[in-house]
């Protein structure tokens, strides 16, 4: 038995190792292969710093528009047993397997100048085709399950009878929400915007259908690649990888404490 | 004063029935009944996180059945304490204080923190409190606001022997001083018959009985109850008339018959029925002669005896019977019984109740 259970651990650390190194190795690569005078010369090329400043810019607006929308829609999926609440948990999730360059057709479609919403969008000023709202859109509907999930999650870790004894203290509901259900759940809440940020920032497939110009980075960095071969694109991709990493830091940084809010 | 009038609640597959109960104003109420039968949700229909199917709830003679948690003026104590983790002591117990001047909060903290022996904890936070500590934190937190309903949901049962003693001791005191109508829900009796003004034994969604803790010990009306609250051994047997005079007055001389068991009784009714012996009312003896003479004295095996700090029980077989009869540990030493010892138990007919 210790035997067998001694070869299954060898099996287990052998396929782990292939593993982080698939994942590990070509970051690492991307990393050795910017030297920093190509680097110094990333971060002063104006198109790839506008680019990169467009992208975090989007990247933020559709992250506070998913908070904005999915944090209701999270409690609301984590506290109320209301009708047909599994279907809509569903729909929300559903663009995580959705291909997103059908993600972008289908929103062109939705949201173009040929539609109704389209139209009504186009005239009081918000175009989704090659504009900045094109862009938004593309990140808001891969980001927000992100954030809806991330949230659910935080909100179902804290115990309602919190919310309960509040409200016996003279809370209303959304007294009792926002000083005990809130600050409780706040980590888990942060750490899933802060990763549909990340989700948004490396955003390609719907925003390519959607918005060629102006180009965010991973669109740049396609298009660098596509022109002027790999070393072109090398020194935007470690910048993006980079902007990574930072975001991957935070979210270690913000992983909520699986005891918060838990009775004891 | 909290009265319940046909309370119906239904959550899932869970209903609460035909639930009528009142607690009079400044009195103390307990709902005794096992896990799983309504007690928590009980409570929270009465503070209003669950909705009424049907029935009306009022509170201090206020028709609350509609009303939000929070305009129901009631504190609310869970089992698990539910502290806010986020905050300290202090600021859990004050949270209810908002609203009100700093001078007004900080004197109320003060007041119930030296009450509650929790005035060294104040700016500490809550995580690592014992059980006893974060219950009276809750007990605090639950009173700063002076509401006039108070609702504790088994408040003794997650500490140990020596609190639970404390903490009852320290929660009549309260519950005097702070003149708060109290509605407890446990399981366990002992605090019915300690704390409690009017006691309900719930059964699954519904109230099996109610009335005073020494009435309903005394004179329970089911099997369940009986077993439930320990109010003795309960005997399924038949009752008949000692007379054959159809005619008798009610009550009337009878027999009860549990298998080879006969026991003297004083009945309403004949037919099939339980036969409640409280432990207190049966006497042993080895004397096959005990002065003046119980109907019933019946010939009795000792089993065990189990010895308490101020009683002892004395398990016997009484013709295939498992009866428990209680008598003092002196009584007890001086009989010195041991397992198998031929004994007499005596019960007095007027103390066998019948359901």
């Amino acid at each position: 038995m210790i035997e067998r259970h001694s070869r299954w651990s060898l099996v287990a650390w052998l396929l782990a190792a292939l593993l982080v190194l698939f994942v590990a190795g070509p970051l690492v690569r991307l990393l050795i292969q910017a030297n920093p005078a190509s680097l110094g010369q990333a971060f002063r090329d104006p198109e790839l710093v506008a680019s990169i400043w467009l992208t975090a810019v989007t990247a933020s607006i559709a992250t506070l528009l998913s908070l904005v929308l999915g944090v209701p829609l999270a409690y609301l999926l984590a506290r109320v047993p209301f009708p047909g609440r599994r279907i809509v948990a569903g729909i929300v999730e559903l663009p995580v397997v959705v291909p997103h360059p059908v993600a972008g057709i289908a929103l062109l479609l939705f949201l173009g100048r040929q539609s109704p919403i389209g139209r009504v969008l186009a005239d009081v000023g918000l175009e989704i085709v090659n504009s900045v709202g094109g862009i938004v859109a593309g990140m808001l509907f891969v980001s927000a399950p992100i954030v809806v999930s991330a949230s659910r999650e935080a909100f179902r870790a804290v115990d309602p009878k919190l919310e309960r004894v509040a409200r016996t203290l003279g809370d209303s509901a959304w007294g009792a929400f926002r000083r005990v259900t809130l600050p409780l759940a706040g980590r888990g809440v942060l750490a899933g915007a802060v990763l549909a940020w990340a989700r948004s920032v490396s955003e390609f497939g719907s925003i390519v259908i959607l918005t060629f110009n102006p180009k965010v980075a991973s669109i740049l960095i396609y298009d660098r690649f596509t022109l002027f071969g790999l070393p072109a694109a090398v020194p935007a991709a470690v910048v993006l990888l980079l902007m990574a990493l930072v975001v991957f830091l935070l979210v270690q940084l913000l992983a909520p404490d699986r005891n918060a809010g838990h009775r004891r | 004063m909290i009265r319940l009038e046909d309370v119906a609640v239904s959550l899932g597959s869970f209903s609460l029935r035909d639930v009528s109960l009142e607690v009079p104003s400044g009195g103390y109420g307990l709902v005794i009944g096992p896990t799983g039968s309504g007690k928590t949700t009980l409570l929270e229909a009465v503070a209003g996180h669950v909705a009424l199917r049907t029935g009306r709830i009022l509170l201090r003679g206020e028709d609350v059945t509609r009303a939000a948690p929070e305009t129901r003026r009631v504190g609310f104590v869970y089992q698990h304490y539910h502290l806010f983790p986020h905050f300290s002591v202090r600021e859990n117990i004050g949270y209810g204080l908002r609203g009100q001047g700093s001078g007004v909060r900080d004197q109320r903290i003060v007041e119930l923190s030296e009450m509650l022996g929790l005035t060294p904890l104040l700016d500490r936070g809550v995580e690592g409190l014992s059980g006893g500590e974060q219950q009276r934190i809750a007990l605090a937190r639950a009173l700063a606001p002076r509401p006039s309903i108070l609702l504790l949901d088994e408040p003794f049962a997650a500490v140990d022997p020596a609190t639970r003693r404390a903490l009852r001791r320290e929660l009549r005191v309260l519950h005097e001083r702070e003149g708060v109508t109290t509605l407890q829900v446990t399981h366990d009796f002992e605090d019915a018959m300690r704390l409690g003004d009017v006691v309900a034994v719930l059964a699954g969604g519904r109230i099996a009985q109610s009335g005073s803790p020494e009435s309903v010990f005394r004179f329970p009306n089911s099997p369940f109850v009986a077993e439930f609250i320990g109010t003795g051994t309960v005997l399924r047997g038949v009752v008949e008339r000692a007379s054959p005079d159809p005619a008798a007055v009610k009550p009337f001389a009878a027999r009860f018959r549990s298998g080879s068991l006969v026991l003297e009784v004083v009945a309403e009714r004949e037919g099939e029925a339980y036969a409640v012996l409280r432990p207190a009312d049966l006497l042993v003896s080895k004397s096959s002669t005990p002065g003046p003479a119980p109907r019933n004295r019946l010939a009795a095996t000792v089993i065990r005896v189990e010895h308490g700090s101020a009683v002892a029980h004395v398990h016997v077989d009484v013709s295939g019977v498992a009866l428990a009869a209680a008598v003092t540990t002196a009584t007890a030493d001086e009989l010195a019984l041991v397992p198998g010892d031929s004994i007499v138990v005596s019960v007095k007919a007027t103390a066998i109740h019948l359901i």
